[in-house]
Formats: C-alpha cells, sequence, structure tokens
C-alpha cells in the first residue's frame, strides 16, 4: 500500500522529471536543427533529429500506458473493487509519465480511495497537492479536487475549509455528475453551518436532482433538507422527504452518520 | 436519384454508419517516404561532397516540415475526440435526467457518422439501447444489445447491466422463453442483483404469479432499496400490483403508496403497462404543491 507522502513524493518527482525531460527534448531539436547551418562534413544531424523522435516515442507510449492505468483505475473506483483500484494507483503512480494531467488523475484516483476508506487527512493531503499547482492542471481534475477536498474537510469538522473549497467551484461550468456531488455537499455543509432558508432554496430541484443520486447519498441529501423544511415551518415538505428517506436508507445507519437527523423522527 | 431520409434512430444504419472509420493510411505512407528520403539522400551526400550542400538543406525543411505537419495533425485529432467526447458526456447527462427527446435526437446525429473511437461508440451504443427502451421500441433495444454483447468487450459490471435490460426488453416483448434463459445466465454470475430481482419480479406479474413475486420483494427488497435507489419504486408498485391480483387491496394501497410517493404514477405506469388498473383503484401518494418550496 502505498503512502500519502510517498505518493506525494512520486508525483513530485515525475512532474519535475517530464519539466526536464521536455525541456532538454526542446532543446536538443533547436540545436539539431542549428547544426543544419553549420558544416559537418560527412555526418548529417538529421539522423540525431529522428534518434530524438524515436526517444520522443517512446516517453509517449509510457504516457498512454500511464493513461490507460489511470482511466482503469477510475473505472475499478466506480464500481467499488477498492483493493484491485489501490494495486492499479499505486502501479499507475509509480510509473512515469510525460504528462503532468494524468499524474494529476492518478493522485486524484488516490484521493477518492481514501476518501472511499474514511481516511479524511489522507484525502486532504492529496487534494491539496493537486491544487497547490497555479498551471498545467485540467480544469476538471481541479474541480473534482476541490470536491473532494471540501468532503473530506467537512468530515473533518473543517467548516472554513470547506466554505473556501466550495466558494472555489462557483465560477466554474460544472458537469451534472460534479453539480450532483457539489449538492451533497453542500447540503451538508449548511446543515452543519444551520443555514436553513439557504438550504429550502430551490428546494423542488435539489429534490429533482437528489433522485438521481445513489440511494445512500439520495437518503442522505433528501433527509438534510427535510429537516430544513421542519425548520422552515415547511411542515408538508418535512413529511413528504421524510417518508421518502425512509423508503431509501435504514434509518438507524443515517442518523447514526449524521445524529442531527434525529430530530426527523422525535415525536 | 436523391438519398432516401433515414427513420429516426433507425437501428441497422446507426450501427452501420457509426463504425470508426480506419485510420488515414496515407500518413504513414507519407512518414515512411520521408524517412527513406532522408536515409537515401544522407548515404548518397556521403558518396558526392557537392550533393551534401543540397541535400542537407533539403533534409532539415523536410524534418521540419513532418515536425510541424505531425503536430497539426495531432492537435486536430485530439480536437476532435474531446468534441466527440463532450457529446457523449451530454448524451450521458440527458438520459440521466430523463430527456430522451434530446439525447436520442443527439445519438442519433452521433452514431450517423462514424465514430472517433470505438470506446465512443460502444457507450454511444448503450445509451442508444436505453432511449429506444424508453420509447417502447423493444426490439430494437433488444437488437443493438445483442450486438454490443456479441461484439463488444465490456468491463462484467457492465456486462451485467446490459444483460439486465435485455432481459427486461425481452419480457416488454413478450419472449418468455429468452427471458428464462436469460435470467438463468443472470443467476449463474451475480445471484444478488436487485436487476435481477426486479425482472423476475415483473415475470412473476406478468404472467399471474402474484405469491412467488411477493415473495421476492419480502426476502430482497433491503438489498434492492441498497443498489436501486429511487428505482426502488418498481419494486413497490410492482408489490403493489401483484397484492392487487390476489384481492389484498390494503396491502397493495399501501405499496402503490409507498411507489408514488418515490416516483409518479404516469412514469409507472409508462413504464409497466401492466400497472394501469392500479391508477383507477388505489390513490397514489400526494406531493406537496411546487408553489410551496418558491
Amino acid at each position: 500500500m502505498i503512502s500519502v507522502n510517498e505518493a506525494i513524493t512520486c508525483f513530485r518527482r515525475d512532474l519535475t522529471m517530464s519539466t526536464l525531460l521536455k525541456a532538454g527534448l526542446g532543446f536538443g531539436v533547436g540545436l539539431i536543427l542549428a547544426l543544419h547551418f553549420v558544416p559537418m562534413g560527412k555526418f548529417d544531424p538529421t539522423i540525431l533529429l529522428m534518434v530524438l523522435g524515436a526517444v520522443w516515442l517512446v516517453l509517449w507510449y509510457r504516457t498512454v500506458k500511464g493513461s490507460r492505468l489511470a482511466a482503469e483505475s477510475s473505472s475499478l473506483l466506480a464500481s467499488g473493487r477498492l483493493d484491485q483500484a489501490e494495486v492499479q494507483i499505486e502501479q499507475s503512480l509509480r510509473a512515469f509519465s510525460m504528462s503532468r494531467s494524468i499524474k494529476s488523475m492518478s493522485l486524484l484516483n488516490l484521493a477518492v480511495l481514501r476518501l472511499a476508506q474514511k481516511r479524511w487527512p489522507d484525502t486532504a493531503l492529496l487534494c491539496r497537492e493537486v491544487l497547490s499547482a497555479k498551471k498545467g492542471t485540467p480544469e476538471h481534475v481541479s474541480k473534482s479536487g476541490r470536491l473532494l477536498l471540501a468532503d473530506s474537510l467537512l468530515e473533518m469538522g473543517d467548516l472554513r475549509g470547506t466554505h473556501e473549497a466550495l466558494a472555489g467551484l462557483y465560477n466554474h461550468r460544472l458537469t451534472l455528475a460534479e453539480a450532483l456531488n457539489l449538492l451533497r455537499v453542500q447540503t451538508d455543509y449548511l446543515a452543519r453551518i444551520g443555514a436553513w432558508e439557504s438550504l429550502c432554496q430551490g428546494l423542488q430541484t435539489k429534490v429533482e436532482l437528489a433522485e438521481t443520486m445513489p440511494a445512500p447519498n439520495a437518503a442522505k441529501v433528501q433527509a438534510m433538507l427535510a429537516l430544513a423544511a421542519r425548520r422552515t415551518g415547511r411542515a408538508e415538505w418535512a413529511s413528504y422527504l421524510r417518508r421518502r428517506v425512509e423508503l431509501l436508507t435504514d434509518v438507524q445507519e443515517l442518523t447514526g452518520e449524521r445524529p442531527i437527523l434525529w430530530e426527523l423522527w422525535e415525536k | 436519384m436523391s438519398e432516401t431520409p433515414t427513420a429516426f434512430l433507425d437501428v441497422p444504419h446507426l450501427l452501420e454508419a457509426s463504425q470508426p472509420r480506419p485510420r488515414p493510411i496515407w500518413a504513414w505512407y507519407a512518414m515512411l517516404a520521408a524517412a527513406l528520403f532522408i536515409l537515401t539522400s544522407t548515404w548518397a551526400a556521403g558518396q558526392n561532397k557537392q550533393l551534401q550542400n543540397v541535400v542537407q538543406p533539403l533534409g532539415f525543411l523536410l524534418m521540419l516540415g513532418v515536425i510541424i505537419g505531425m503536430s497539426v495533425f495531432a492537435s486536430h485529432a485530439v480536437k476532435q475526440q474531446r468534441q466527440e467526447q463532450q457529446r457523449l458526456e451530454a448524451v450521458e447527462e440527458l438520459v440521466q435526467l430523463r430527456r430522451w427527446d434530446q439525447a436520442g435526437a443527439m445519438l442519433d446525429a452521433l452514431l450517423a457518422q462514424p465514430t472517433r473511437s470505438g470506446a465512443a461508440r460502444l457507450q454511444a451504443l448503450i445509451y442508444l439501447a436505453s432511449v429506444l427502451a424508453r420509447y417502447h421500441r423493444f426490439a430494437d433495444a433488444i437488437a443493438v444489445q445483442n450486438y454490443l454483447l456479441e461484439n463488444a468487450r465490456m468491463d462484467p459490471a457492465a456486462t451485467h447491466s446490459l444483460k439486465v435490460m435485455r432481459a427486461m426488453a425481452l419480457l416488454h416483448e413478450d419472449q418468455l422463453f429468452d427471458v428464462d434463459k436469460a435470467l438463468s445466465d443472470l443467476r449463474r454470475v451475480a445471484p444478488d442483483s436487485a436487476g435481477l430481482a426486479l425482472v423476475e419480479i415483473y415475470r412473476d406479474v406478468k404472467t399471474g404469479h402474484p405469491a412467488e413475486a411477493i415473495d421476492i420483494v419480502q426476502s430482497r427488497l433491503p438489498a434492492m432499496r441498497a443498489q436501486l435507489g429511487h428505482r426502488v419504486a418498481d419494486v413497490h408498485a410492482l408489490a403493489a400490483r401483484a397484492y392487487d391480483l390476489l384481492d389484498r387491496d390494503a396491502e397493495a394501497a399501501a405499496a402503490y403508496e409507498r411507489a408514488t410517493l418515490l416516483s409518479p404514477a404516469e412514469e409507472l405506469i409508462r413504464r409497466y403497462p401492466e400497472l394501469a388498473p392500479l391508477g383507477e383503484k388505489y390513490t397514489p401518494a400526494a406531493a406537496p404543491a411546487k408553489e410551496a418550496a418558491a
């Protein structure tokens, strides 16, 4: 099992290496092109250019391989095969790749895995590492990183950090999957800070979106909305959503995870 | 001669037209020719000093052309692939949001021409099968699903979900012998699947075995609830029909109320036409007025 520090070290090492290699290759190409204007007897510098091309092809092949590993890890995580995903992610983090985006993706996959294992501080550390780069991180990676960071900080009880991570997302155009994730984390966050009126804004749309989530998330979001409806005097909505939650999940389990929700079942 | 316009979501046409185009072979020939030219001219220049003065700048220009050409070609290919991926993601979202008309129109356009990659085509065909089932074009949906199961390599979870969809479509088409075969196959691989249980419940309701349907609901409900999310409404609705067939009206009314609490009655009846009598007999759960949310 790869440790978080080890993963971050691999990530930084590969980024430095790939920057140096790219610069070296660029410089080499420039130098070889310039050599064409210098009389060199029988030697043709174009041959050197072909050698550089071959080096580039080998590195590109490794990058494609890394990209495949990262994609496979994502689908293993999605299907809940965490042990296999862990092995795959470790391989992809240890293998060298020229692409920053593939390396970031692998680190983010590790963050998703640690989140599933409820190792929140590890997730936060990994997300912060991915987000620390100002340039070169693809937008989808940075959006997922922010969502994961907000999620882990919320679990750790760091409400200020959660707010900051969420605030960074409002300037981005989100995909449906990202919007659903944001709704889940935001609902939980607003319930923690007791912003019941804000929670009830666009209630109908939030409920419709929650319907497309997997059962545990659909139940949790609707339970939080039910609590907000109850606290703001929307009794009809509170009862409707509470009954839905009862059909979607085990209430004992849900309230064990979020004790604030007990209020919905109190007489 | 004018071309006959194809029908909306014409499956044989879309399966044929969406085959990815093979990579242009001329690009490989051109690169091979350039490499051959450089090697031959370098060798020739080695034999003749005067020729060297001509060959070196020429080789330089050719190499520069190859580098620029390859960069432009690669960037164009990546851009087109990204566009295709974005269209596919849009279809996925439309299917998830149940905007079937828009999803169908996008799939019709996407699959009417060769896709950039086989994986994108595969994904689009999976969405196409869902859209066709939604339009109750089950024979077409089965054709797409059979094509995918015979020709595509998918991970076990995707294969299982496709087989469940196919079994459901076969049941809608009343192909009971094939349904039994499909269910046996599913039971062998994933006996605890909620999708499998849902198809079994529907088969029992459809073929007049309500007691068996109720047995499955009672024994498998917690697992189905965890796996199906809001689609567990289908289970409650089919249970309501099973109770109704057994004249256990109170239980039928309660199950129908649970079902309509999670999903609108019209949507459930559209999915399973056998549920239509329930709408006339029992009261659906009342949803809060939309204005109240404002």
